[in-house]
């Protein structure tokens, strides 16, 4: 599974790039400077809300806040909450939990040009204190016999973790903004039961060493730089306009190549 | 246009990854057991004697007809404070019987809804009749995944 993990998100790094890149090289509009506090945004996460929706064994619904800083620098605040009832696939066992968790970071935008593209390389910290229940109603004493159906509930547990992010946003229309990040999470501290870990810790996901992660992000960005000019919106009407604009310009002249072989060829 | 694609296609990559299949990773070694050495004159030594160990409230047999044993593996009981096990011997001229009573305190331990629940323990004091046990101390009160030694059961030099 986790080379799996390890493979889409190299196919999704080689993805960025060619975008990015290519896109960099048609763009040829002068720079634009931003602002020093360039926008503020508020967005929800669409892919917790997804795996909710979808019944998924555990899904963290979280929504965030932003600062833009002259386009580059982005401090965030994401605040969720983390849920989880997992039924054992060959057991009776039952583990559950429902909590808060925040994290608190920092983007930084690769992409040079302010052109409503942001290429998000970022790092949060996050942590949460929570608690959760664990039941066996099947609990058997092996050996004696003796069947007690274990229910056990309120165990606390409080973890902080780091995380990497690498993501990609784009401008939907006007002030909308579709993005999505991957996060590598590195677990930092641990305070759990000594009954036993919990399976799942909200906001950070299956209770590990390390994880995956990732966030489909809806954001609605209000600022100096939400409407710049040059600022393209994938499906607005104004993209299509500057394609077609720019078809034209680059469109080299129709009767050139055929002269040129009719003076070689005669 | 280009940029377009791409991203709808990474988007659905993220999804694949975070809906992907999961592993399951319980403990292999996940037998809970009290492990008994025998010691004679101070020494470990190895039992010729045929030995069989019952729990005494229940005639549950826990070890049947062991022969040449240095040590043994004993499950404890889940729910009770004290168990009470019933050691019987049988050498070529004598046939004797000792009890051994151990208090503990037991606590459940689970690693994943998937993995079966166990039970560990805490032995807290540990007596015993003295047939043929001399004397019984405790090495690792502490009984879970850890096959430590547990308990050092000393016998008489000689039964005679």
């Amino acid at each position: 599974m986790k080379i799996f993990r390890f493979i889409s998100i190299l196919l999704l790094i080689s993805l960025f790039s060619p975008a990015l890149w290519g896109q960099s090289k048609k763009d040829k509009q002068p720079r634009e400077k931003a602002p020093l506090l360039s926008g503020v945004g508020v967005g929800i996460d669409l892919c917790g809300l997804a795996m909710k929706g979808v019944g998924a064994r555990f899904a963290n619904m979280e929504i965030c806040g932003r600062v833009g800083l002259k386009e580059k620098f982005f401090p965030i605040f994401e605040i969720g909450i983390g849920d989880c009832t997992r039924n054992g696939g060959e057991t009776t066992n039952v583990f559950s939990t429902r909590a808060p968790y925040w994290r608190i970071g920092m983007d930084y935008n690769v992409n040079k040009k302010v052109n409503g593209n942001r290429f998000l390389v970022g790092v949060r910290y996050g942590f949460t204190n929570y608690k959760y229940d664990f039941s066996a109603p099947d609990f058997e004493d092996p050996v004696y016999g003796v069947v007690s159906p274990l229910r056990l509930e309120g165990l606390k547990g409080n973890n902080q973790w780091l995380e990497f992010c690498l993501g990609f946003e784009t401008r939907l229309w006007s002030i909308m903004r579709l993005g999505y990040n991957i996060r590598y999470k590195m677990r930092t501290l641990q305070s759990v039961s000594e009954l036993g870990e919990p399976y799942f810790v909200p906001g950070f996901g299956k209770n590990d060493n390390s994880c995956f992660g990732g966030s489909v992000y809806l954001t609605f960005d209000i600022g100096k730089t939400a409407n710049l000019k040059g600022q393209k919106s994938l499906f607005g009407k104004r993209k299509k306009k500057e394609e077609t604009k720019n078809k034209e310009q680059n469109a080299p002249p129709e009767d050139i190549a055929p002269r040129a072989a009719k003076r070689r060829g005669g | 246009m280009k940029q377009g694609k791409g991203l709808i296609i990474a988007f659905f990559v993220t999804l694949a990854a975070l809906f992907g299949c999961d592993t399951i990773d319980c403990t292999l070694d996940n037998t809970v057991v009290m492990r008994c050495s025998f010691f004679k004159d101070g020494n470990a030594v190895q039992l010729h004697d045929l030995l069989t160990i019952t729990a005494n409230d229940t005639n549950i047999v826990l070890l049947n007809s062991q022969r040449d044993a240095s040590y043994i593996k004993l499950s404890l009981s889940y729910f009770n404070t004290e168990d009470t096990l019933v050691f019987h011997v049988t050498g070529d001229r004598y046939e004797l019987t000792d009890t051994l009573w151990i208090k503990k305190t037991s606590y459940n331990h689970f690693e994943s809804p998937d993995c079966p629940v166990n039970m560990f323990h805490h032995i807290t004091e540990v007596r015993s009749t003295h047939m043929y046990i001399d004397s019984v101390t405790i090495t690792q009160p502490d009984v879970n995944f850890a096959e430590h030694e547990n308990l050092q059961i000393h016998f008489y030099s000689s039964a005679d």
